[in-house]
């Protein structure tokens, strides 16, 4: 570990709250709207964090402590992925059994936040975000399974760090289908269109939004904070095996990850004025395709 | 060995002093409690000495003892076993005083005899995995097999417990009928039924001991619950009073697993084959295990359906072990295997706490059906704690042990995946079917604590439900606490886990070299993070606990979007929280959907048991039948079988030439 990874990772905390803004904005440009500002999240989470709380009386500690799980647990899945290209904050092999099931804990500890509100609303929400999450779990590991195969790496830093691009070279078919994989994980991790729609406002057709109805203040501040982090994660796994770092000197190797969260945040952008959120029959149906275009990359890599 | 004799000999003892004394029932639980306690513990002394890496001195009877000598010892893999019988067991017999004590009053039920029988129980489980002989381990076998079966019939006025418990008895016995035939066939190649023996005989078996293993699967497999052999399982756990719940969860089953490693450590190199076959059952059993627990909506039947996804877990690593076996690769065989045998430890502790924790709120709500219950958090705030704590650690998330024991089994999986080259890289694709357990595993348990804990009492039952006495929370703490000391402190039980791995790969401690001290090195770091997250946790809460006092939260009511007065009934249920999984993955598994008016249910079909089992049964019930003539209940028509019998036997032996005595 050098210098460079305690830079990438306070760059990667900083530039979070952008990506769901820059999402929204592009969303907006390609509609012909104007939008919010692009730094809308930093003032929504700035001006949350003033603000009082109100509690449902239904609730209890576990709703008070969940918003603290799901930062807690974003903020250590992120010390494991090479936000520099080179090497994490902590690493070790088999990392990456970490990072997936310590984003999970903080999964668990939202969806069980929601339902002890007690509401209808916030019991269907939790209901699919878990549903969903069942089908992207497998496409993750597919692709950590391919990264694996293709780099002989068994933690994050081992696969996307330097033997990573000299795997491109002779797996490049399969690590590119590994990256769609992996786009269309974030795109359902991150509660964005086809699978959720952040700018729906009925209760009964959002997911994400619907399970945290009850928080307010500084509690729904740190939700709002999280859930940018969490697109900003897999945003750099994107970056990570899409682009090698390893060789970059160090400062271009941060801005490269920063550039490639923003052109993330603009692909998600462009999706989301591309196409409807699908029907919620039909998610399992496009996440399915994710772990499905993973196991044909680990397929491809054991025959070679 | 000596302490653990004298272990035993105190568990047993406590068994009859609850026994005779069973008109002063507080002089007989005290001493049932201290004598069990004290033997659990000596008993444990030599268990944690052989973990530790002491060389724990066998004990060998040189009599002339039925098929060759007896033996016991106690080696790494006996000594994980014995851990979870002494652990779990210690904890499910003091839970058992409490939860049985209510009985009494009625008088019709036989608490006494229930613990004599646990006692008794824990004494042949814990023999089980010290024999080094065929006779004593399936005398042993047949001992826990049999009583377990009065343990679970407890309720035997109740139908339905004693339909579960014929079905249990039907299966134990063939799964018994299987050891019969497998250590009868191999012992024909050994010179006597020592295990020393039939490993020393296991290199002259026919086709590498195909016959051997298939019949070691049906006949552990049967005990251990993989799919399809489970199908006893479900009710026969749910039927047993709770405590008995947790060591048939627990414990027995997990005799199976034992049998299915001793095989394989005695047997040396399976043929791939296997391995794949059980890596492939594993999944399956993971899979369906935990689709049909969430389509069930009766807490304990639940809890007995995710023991089936959790034996699948511990399936797919040994499977993985077998393959790092076959294919020669000592690191994927030691890991696959200490996987196998850590989150058999870790499923003991977590699952026999989970079912404590169901028996607390049976106890104190009266019902078991998850749609009945609700917002027990705030009335039942211990065993709230002490249940989340068992569900975190099912679903295998950190800081907890199941996330040590899934982390070394994908760690096996991953591995695979990096070796060199071959077939056994594709047992890589095994981590997707691990992630999906996981995620379904996680979705369950969000059914579950966020319906019966969580929101408003759906009956009237919850809503007066209380919390229950020290005797059962204490034991339910106690498995907390060890659950969050091996998440915090993994390595304490992980080297221990790769030693016993190493002992059944049949490989020196050390012989996997570099990847051990890898292994030990993520243990410190997944410590670190484990460690770190506590912390950032406890940070957090003050920081916000500070925050809220500042600014004074108001209470409110949820947001109903609107509806002004929101009743408990209409809050989401068990069946609606599952029902978007069971849409894509209940046709696959046979979950019915049955749509009535204004209700919808899910509900497992059991494929196995109606369709297979039942139908046989009644093939070998009509067949029984037509022997009934024969048993007429006189004296003198058996004495004339016995003769009859005699003189074909004499006649056997001249025709054949052979001599009565040797």
């Amino acid at each position: 570990m050098t210098w460079t990874s305690p830079v990438a990772f306070a760059t990667l905390l900083v530039v979070a709250p952008l990506l769901p803004g820059v999402a929204t904005k592009t969303r907006a440009l390609l509609t012909g709207r104007r939008g919010p500002p692009v730094l809308q999240l930093y003032w929504d989470v700035g001006k949350l964090l003033r603000k009082g709380l109100v509690y449902s009386t239904t609730t209890t500690w576990l709703f008070r402590l969940a918003p603290v799980v799901v930062v807690a647990t974003a903020l250590l899945a992120a010390s494991v992925i090479p936000l520099d290209g080179r090497g994490a904050l902590v690493s070790f092999t088999g990392d990456l059994v970490a990072f997936a099931y310590l984003l999970a804990l903080g999964r668990f500890m939202l969806v069980l936040g929601g339902l002890d509100t007690g509401s209808s609303f916030e019991g269907m929400g939790a209901s699919r975000e878990v549903t969903f999450s069942s089908f992207t779990e497998p496409a993750l590991f597919l692709c950590f399974a391919g990264l694996t195969l293709a780099t002989r790496g068994l933690s994050l830093t081992g696969m996307l760090g330097s033997p990573l691009a000299a795997a491109w070279p002779a797996a490049a078919p399969s690590l590119a289908m590994i990256g769609v994989s992996l786009f269309l994980v974030l795109l359902a991790e991150a509660s964005r269109v086809p699978v959720d729609d952040p700018a729906t406002h009925l209760e009964l057709t959002m997911i994400h939004e619907v399970i945290v109805l009850d928080h307010s203040g500084p509690d729904f501040a740190l939700i709002l904070y999280a859930s940018a982090l969490k697109l900003a994660l897999f945003g750099a796994l994107l970056v990570g095996v899409l682009v090698p770092r390893a060789r970059l000197p160090g400062p271009a190797a941060i801005a490269v990850l920063a550039l490639g969260l923003l052109v993330v945040a603009v692909l998600v952008g462009i999706v989301e004025s591309s196409m409807a959120r699908l029907r919620l029959s039909r998610v399992p149906q496009f996440l399915i395709a994710a772990s499905v275009l993973a196991s044909l990359a680990v397929i491809l890599l054991l025959m070679t | 060995m000596t302490f653990f004799f004298v272990g035993i000999a105190l568990i047993l003892a406590g068994g009859l002093a609850a026994a005779l004394f069973r008109r002063q029932p507080a002089l007989a639980d005290r001493a049932f409690g201290v004598l069990v306690a004290g033997g659990c513990a000596l008993g444990l002394v030599p268990a944690v000495g052989a973990l530790a890496g002491r060389d724990v001195a066998g004990i060998l009877f040189a009599m002339p003892m039925p098929g060759g000598p007896w033996a016991f010892g106690i080696d790494g893999l006996s000594a994980f076993f014995l851990l979870i019988v002494f652990g779990v067991g210690l904890a499910s017999a003091i839970y058992g005083l409490a939860y049985l004590a209510v009985e009494r009053e009625g008088g019709h039920r036989p608490v006494a005899t229930s613990h004599l029988l646990m006692a008794v129980v824990l004494a042949a489980l814990a023999l089980v995995v010290t024999s080094r002989a065929v006779v004593p381990f399936l005398m042993a076998w047949e001992s826990m097999a049999v009583l377990a079966y009065f343990l679970v019939v407890f309720e035997s006025e109740k139908a339905g417990v004693r339909r579960a418990g014929l079905v249990y008895l039907i299966a134990t016995h063939t799964g018994t009928l299987a050891l019969f035939a497998m250590f009868a066939f191999w012992g024909r190649f050994a010179e006597t039924l020592s295990f020393d023996a039939l490993a020393a005989g296991a290199a002259s078996l026919p086709a590498g001991g195909a016959l051997v293993l298939w019949l070691a699967l049906v006949g552990f497999g049967l005990k251990a619950g993989l799919v399809p052999l489970h199908f006893w399982l479900p009710e026969a756990h749910a039927s047993a009073p709770s405590h008995v719940s947790a060591i048939m969860s627990g414990v027995v089953i997990k005799m199976g697993i034992y049998g299915l490693l001793r095989v394989v450590s005695l047997l040396g190199a399976p043929p791939a084959w296997w391995g794949w076959l059980v890596l492939i059952g594993g999944v399956l059993s993971g899979v369906l295990g935990v689709v049909w627990a969430l389509a069930q909506h009766d807490l304990k039947r639940l809890l007995a359906y995710h023991s089936v996804e959790n034996i699948g877990i511990i399936l797919l690593g040994l499977g993985v072990g077998a393959l790092g076996v076959s294919y020669h690769l000592p690191v994927v065989a030691a890991l696959g295997f200490a996987g196998a045998i850590l989150h058999t430890l870790n499923h003991a502790l977590f699952k026999s706490l989970l079912f404590l924790g169901a028996g607390a709120v049976y106890r104190a709500t009266g019902t078991r059906a998850i749609d009945r219950l609700g917002g027990l958090a705030r009335r039942m705030p211990l065993t709230w704690v002490a249940f989340l704590v068992g569900s975190v650690a099912i679903v295998g998330l950190p800081p907890l042990n199941g996330f040590v024991s899934e982390w070394v089994v994908y760690q096996a999986l991953l591995r695979s995946g990096a070796a060199a080259g071959g077939a056994l890289r594709l047992a890589v694709l095994g981590v997707a079917g691990l992630a999906l357990i996981g995620a379904l595993a996680l979705a369950c348990f969000a059914k579950v604590d966020g319906i019966v804990f969580l929101g408003h009492p759906r009956s009237a039952e919850a809503g007066q439900a209380r919390e229950v006495g020290k005797v059962m929370l204490g034991p339910m703490f106690a498995l907390a606490l060890a659950c969050g000391v091996i998440g915090l402190v993994p390595v304490l039980v992980v080297q221990p886990a790769v030693t016993a791995g190493a002992l059944v790969a049949g490989l020196a401690p050390d012989a996997i070299g570099a990847a051990g001290a890898e292994v030990l090195e993520a243990m410190a770091w997944i410590a670190f993070l484990s460690l770190a997250l506590v912390a950032l946790l406890a940070l957090g809460w003050r920081a916000a606990a500070a925050l809220r006092r500042r600014r004074s939260p108001v209470p409110g009511e949820t947001w109903g979007c609107g509806y002004a007065e929101p009743t408990p009934r209409m809050q989401y249920t068990a069946s609606s929280f599952a029902t978007p999984l069971l849409a894509s993955f209940g046709p696959v598994a046979g979950v019915r959907e049955l749509r009535h008016g204004d209700a919808f249910e899910t509900h497992p079909t059991e494929l196995i048991l109606d369709n297979v089992a039942l139908p046989l049964w009644s093939l070998i019930q009509g067949f029984a039948a037509r022997l009934r003539p024969i048993q007429q209940g006189r004296l003198w028509i058996y004495l004339v079988y016995l003769m009859a019998a005699l003189l074909l036997l004499l006649l056997y032996l001249a025709t054949s030439g052979g001599t009565i005595s040797p």
